[in-house]
C-alpha cells in the first residue's frame, strides 16, 4: 500500500506536457520558470543537442550515397520518402511509417518525427507573424469560426518570442498583414534578388514588397548561442546552436530552473479524466521501449504533440463524460484540418550579372508578403498567398547537351552558371468543417494503439488561387527583366507543406470550438493545447512562430489561474 | 547548472534508456531486404570497366583529376545494390554485360584493355543510341541504353559528391561563416560545391 502511494506521489508533477517539439519545447521553458514541477514526455528517443547531431558536421563525400535513399529506407518509409526532407543523412529523425501507419482516406503526407525537440530539429524556420487581417478573415467571409483573440492579444508575446527565440529580419511596416517585430539584424538578399525587389516596387509601388526572408536563424550571438555560419545545413542539427529549436534554446532553459523532468519513449496513449473534479488527472503512458504502461498525474497538462498526434490523444481519451472525445461536446475535434498549399510558382533567368557570384550557402530565402484580397484589391477567390524563394547561380552551365560527357562536360560542371530565381506561392487553405481526422480502429501501430485516419482535400478556392500563384509570380519576373519564364504547378496534397494545423479549434463558443482564447479545454479547464491544433484559420504565413507566442501566453494564464486556485 | 551541465543530466536521467543496444535495434543499419539485396554481382573485369567507363565520362584534365582517381568505380557497384531495385539491379548488368560483349566482339578484349580513343568512340556510339531510344523503343537495347544512363548519372553525381570532385573540380568551403550576395567572380573561379 505505502509502495503504491509513493509511486503516486513519484509520478505526481505540478505540469505535463506532452510533446517536446517547437510549442511543447515552449510550454516546458515557461511552465518551468513559472516555478513549477513539469513533467515533459516524448514519444521517441533522445536526441542530445550537438553530441547527437551525426550529420551536422559531414563532408559530400562523407555521405556514402551522396543522399539517395536506399531501396531499404524506400520500404520502411514509403510515406516519408515521397519529399525531399526525408534523406539519408536526417533519415533516423523521420518516422517509420510501417511502425506507425495511418489511413490516407484521401492522399495525405504526414512527416512526423518522433524524437526529443520534434519538427524543431528539421524545420524551415520561416518566422512570421499574423496580422489582423487573418485574425479577422473567418469572421468577414463566413468560412470558419471567428478567432477567440485579435493581434493585439498576441502582439506582445510576438515581441517575447522573438527576442527569447531570436529571428532575423526586416522590419517593412505592413501592420495588418505581416506585422513588424523584434528581429535581429536581417540576412542579406543578394544581387539579383536585390534588383528584382528594385523592379517590383517601380510597377507595384506599395502594393507589392520583396523583403528578405524572416528566419529563426541567428545573425549575431543571442542568448549564448553562436550565429550562423551560412553552411545551409539546418535540418541535420546545428553546432553552433544557430537556429532556434527544443534542444538549442527552450530545453537548456527549462533545466537550468531544476524544474524539468525529461522523459523520452513515452508515448502518451490517453489523458485520464477524472468526472468528479470535471479535470484532467494526468496522462497514461505505453513506454516505446517496454511497452509497459503507467500514469503520470498533475494539475494541468499541455497537449503538444503535434496537430494531429494531438488530435489522436484528445480522440482517444474518451470516458463516459467525453463519449468521443475529451472536450469535445462541440464535435469540433478532428475537423477543419487544413495545410497550405504550395510547390506553385515561376522561375526565370536573369542576364547582366554575371561578374557576380555569391559566396556562402544562406539558410533563407527572399518573402513577397500577400498582396491578393487585401486592401482594395479583390479576386474570384478567398484569402491569399505569399512567395518564398532565392535567386541564385546555378551550380552548371544551362548549355549542356543531353547525356553529355567527356572533358568538355566536366568544364560545364564546374563553372559558375546561369543566375536563376524561383518564386514559389505559400497559399491559404480555408476551413472545411469535412476535413477531418477520425480513430481507425481497423488498423493498430506497432504499440497496439489504433491509428488516425485522414481525409482531407483541397478545394475549389485553393485551386482558383494558384492560377494566380503562377501568373503574379511569372508577372513580377517580367517585370524584373527575366528570360526563359516558366510557371509551374507540381501539384500539391495536404501535408506536403508540413503545416497541418485546425483539428482543436480556438472559439468563443464551446458549442462550435474546443479550446478558449486562453488555449484551454472549454470543458476541461486544466487542458491546455497549444500546438497547430488549435488554429481557427492558417494564414498564409509560416506559422511555427504563432504556436511559440500563443504557448507562451496561455502558460503565463494557466500558472495565473493555477495560483488563483482556478485549476 | 550550466547548459552543457543540464544538458549532460538529461543523458543521464535517461541512461538506460538510451543504451547501445536498444540504439541499436531501433536504428540497425539499413540493408537491402534479402529479397533484393545483392540482385546483381559485378566480376572484377566488369569493375574495371566501371571504373574506365567512369573515367571517359568524368576524365582527368588539367584542372583535376578525373572519375576514376575519385573512387567512382566503387561508388557505381554500391549503388547499384543498395539504391535500385531488383530489377533495375538485372536491367543495369544487362547492358554492362552487352556494352562489354561489343568491346570483346570489336576488339576481342574487355573495355578497360582497349585504347582511350576507341573507348571514346564506343561511348560516343552508346549515347546517340541512347537518346535515339527515346524515340525507337526497340527492346532489343532497353537494357544497354538504361545502363548508359544510370551509368552516366551516377559516374556526375558519386564524382560530385567526392573529396576531389569537391575540393579540386569545384571548390569546398565547409564552414563559409558569412554570406556575400554579391561576391566578385574572380578569373577561373570555380562552382561551388555543396
Amino acid at each position: 500500500m505505502n509502495l503504491n502511494i509513493n509511486l503516486k506521489a513519484e509520478n505526481t508533477y505540478d505540469a505535463i506536457v506532452v510533446g517536446s517539439g517547437i510549442s511543447g519545447g515552449w510550454a516546458a521553458k515557461e511552465l518551468t520558470e513559472k516555478g513549477l514541477k513539469v513533467l515533459l514526455l516524448e514519444r521517441g528517443m533522445n536526441i542530445e543537442h550537438i553530441k547527437d547531431y551525426d550529420g551536422a558536421m559531414k563532408n559530400p563525400w562523407d555521405v556514402k550515397h551522396a543522399g539517395r535513399l536506399t531501396e531499404e529506407m524506400k520500404r520502411t518509409h514509403p510515406v516519408q520518402k515521397r519529399d525531399y526532407p526525408y534523406n539519408e543523412v536526417t533519415e533516423k529523425w523521420w518516422v517509420n511509417d510501417l511502425e506507425c501507419p495511418y489511413t490516407e482516406v484521401k492522399r495525405f503526407d504526414w512527416y512526423r518525427g518522433f524524437h526529443v525537440g520534434g519538427k524543431s530539429l528539421m524545420w524551415g524556420r520561416q518566422s512570421y507573424r499574423f496580422g489582423d487581417v487573418n485574425f479577422e478573415e473567418n469572421s468577414k467571409d463566413g468560412y470558419g469560426n471567428d478567432w477567440p483573440i485579435r493581434y493585439k492579444d498576441l502582439s506582445s508575446w510576438y515581441d517575447y518570442a522573438e527576442r527569447f527565440a531570436g529571428i532575423s529580419g526586416q522590419n517593412e511596416g505592413l501592420e495588418g498583414i505581416l506585422p513588424d517585430g523584434q528581429f535581429l539584424p536581417p540576412m542579406d538578399l543578394n544581387i539579383v534578388e536585390k534588383s528584382v525587389k528594385e523592379s517590383i516596387k517601380q510597377k507595384w509601388g506599395n502594393e507589392r514588397l520583396l523583403t528578405i526572408g524572416r528566419v529563426a536563424n541567428l545573425t549575431v550571438p543571442h542568448n549564448g548561442r553562436g550565429n550562423c555560419q551560412y553552411r545551409n545545413l539546418c535540418s541535420r542539427g546545428c553546432p553552433f546552436g544557430a537556429y532556434f529549436s527544443t534542444q538549442s534554446s527552450t530545453l537548456p532553459a527549462a533545466m537550468d530552473t531544476g524544474n524539468l523532468t525529461l522523459r523520452p519513449y513515452s508515448i502518451v496513449n490517453h489523458i485520464i479524466y477524472d468526472k468528479d473534479t470535471k479535470k484532467a488527472k494526468g496522462v497514461a503512458v505505453i513506454d516505446a521501449l517496454t511497452n509497459k504502461t503507467m500514469e503520470f498525474y498533475a494539475k494541468i497538462v499541455f497537449v503538444n504533440g503535434s496537430t494531429l498526434g494531438t488530435t489522436f490523444i484528445l480522440l482517444n481519451s474518451t470516458s463516459d463524460a467525453h463519449p468521443t472525445g475529451l472536450g469535445n461536446g462541440s464535435g469540433q475535434l478532428g475537423h477543419n484540418l487544413m495545410d497550405h498549399h504550395f510547390r506553385c510558382g515561376a522561375n526565370g533567368e536573369f542576364e547582366g550579372f554575371d561578374k557576380y557570384y555569391t559566396y556562402g550557402r544562406r539558410a533563407n530565402g527572399f518573402y513577397i508578403p500577400r498582396f491578393r484580397n487585401v486592401g482594395k484589391d479583390k479576386r474570384d477567390y478567398l484569402r491569399g498567398f505569399g512567395y518564398q524563394g532565392s535567386a541564385s547561380r546555378q551550380n552548371w552551365q544551362n548549355d549542356v547537351a543531353e547525356l553529355a560527357f567527356g572533358a568538355e562536360f566536366k568544364q560545364k560542371m564546374t563553372t559558375p552558371g546561369a543566375w536563376k530565381m524561383g518564386f514559389g506561392g505559400f497559399g491559404e487553405m480555408l476551413p472545411y468543417y469535412e476535413n477531418r481526422v477520425y480513430i481507425d480502429h481497423n488498423k493498430k501501430d506497432k504499440w497496439g494503439q489504433p491509428v488516425l485516419a485522414i481525409d482531407c482535400e483541397y478545394k475549389e478556392n485553393e485551386k482558383k488561387m494558384r492560377t494566380d500563384m503562377m501568373n503574379d509570380a511569372a508577372e513580377m519576373l517580367e517585370a524584373a527583366g527575366a528570360k526563359n519564364i516558366k510557371t509551374y504547378d507540381n501539384d500539391c496534397y495536404p501535408g506536403m507543406a508540413i503545416h497541418e494545423m485546425g483539428t482543436a479549434r480556438m472559439g468563443k463558443d464551446p458549442k462550435t470550438s474546443v479550446l478558449n482564447e486562453w488555449n484551454q479545454m472549454h470543458e476541461v479547464k486544466n487542458v491546455f493545447v497549444t500546438d497547430g491544433a488549435c488554429m481557427p484559420s492558417i494564414g498564409c504565413q509560416n506559422p511555427s512562430l504563432t504556436f511559440m507566442a500563443l504557448t507562451a501566453r496561455a502558460a503565463d494564464f494557466a500558472v495565473k489561474e493555477l495560483k488563483k486556485g482556478n485549476l | 547548472m550550466d547548459r552543457r551541465e543540464a544538458l549532460r543530466s538529461v543523458a543521464i536521467l535517461l541512461g538506460t534508456a538510451i543504451s547501445a543496444g536498444t540504439t541499436d535495434i531501433l536504428f540497425s543499419s539499413y540493408t537491402l531486404p534479402e529479397g533484393e539485396k545483392n540482385a546483381v554481382t559485378f566480376s572484377a573485369e566488369q569493375l574495371r570497366a566501371l571504373t574506365e567507363i567512369a573515367d571517359v565520362i568524368i576524365p582527368t584534365t588539367k584542372s583535376s583529376p578525373g572519375a576514376k582517381a575519385a573512387g567512382v568505380g566503387k561508388f557505381i557497384p554500391m549503388m547499384i545494390n543498395d539504391c535500385y531495385p531488383a530489377k533495375q539491379q538485372q536491367s543495369f548488368h544487362k547492358g554492362l554485360m552487352a556494352f562489354e560483349a561489343r568491346a570483346k566482339k570489336t576488339y576481342r578484349k574487355s573495355f578497360a584493355l582497349i585504347p582511350l580513343v576507341e573507348r571514346k568512340k564506343m561511348l560516343t556510339a552508346l549515347r546517340q543510341e541512347t537518346l535515339d531510344q527515346k524515340a525507337n523503343k526497340n527492346p532489343e537495347k532497353a537494357d544497354i541504353t538504361y545502363f548508359f544512363t544510370v551509368v552516366r548519372d551516377l559516374t556526375s553525381l558519386g564524382y560530385f559528391a567526392s573529396e576531389i570532385g569537391c575540393t579540386k573540380a569545384r571548390e569546398y568551403v565547409m564552414i563559409p561563416g558569412s554570406y556575400d550576395g554579391a561576391y566578385p567572380l574572380k578569373p577561373g573561379q570555380k562552382s561551388w560545391a555543396t
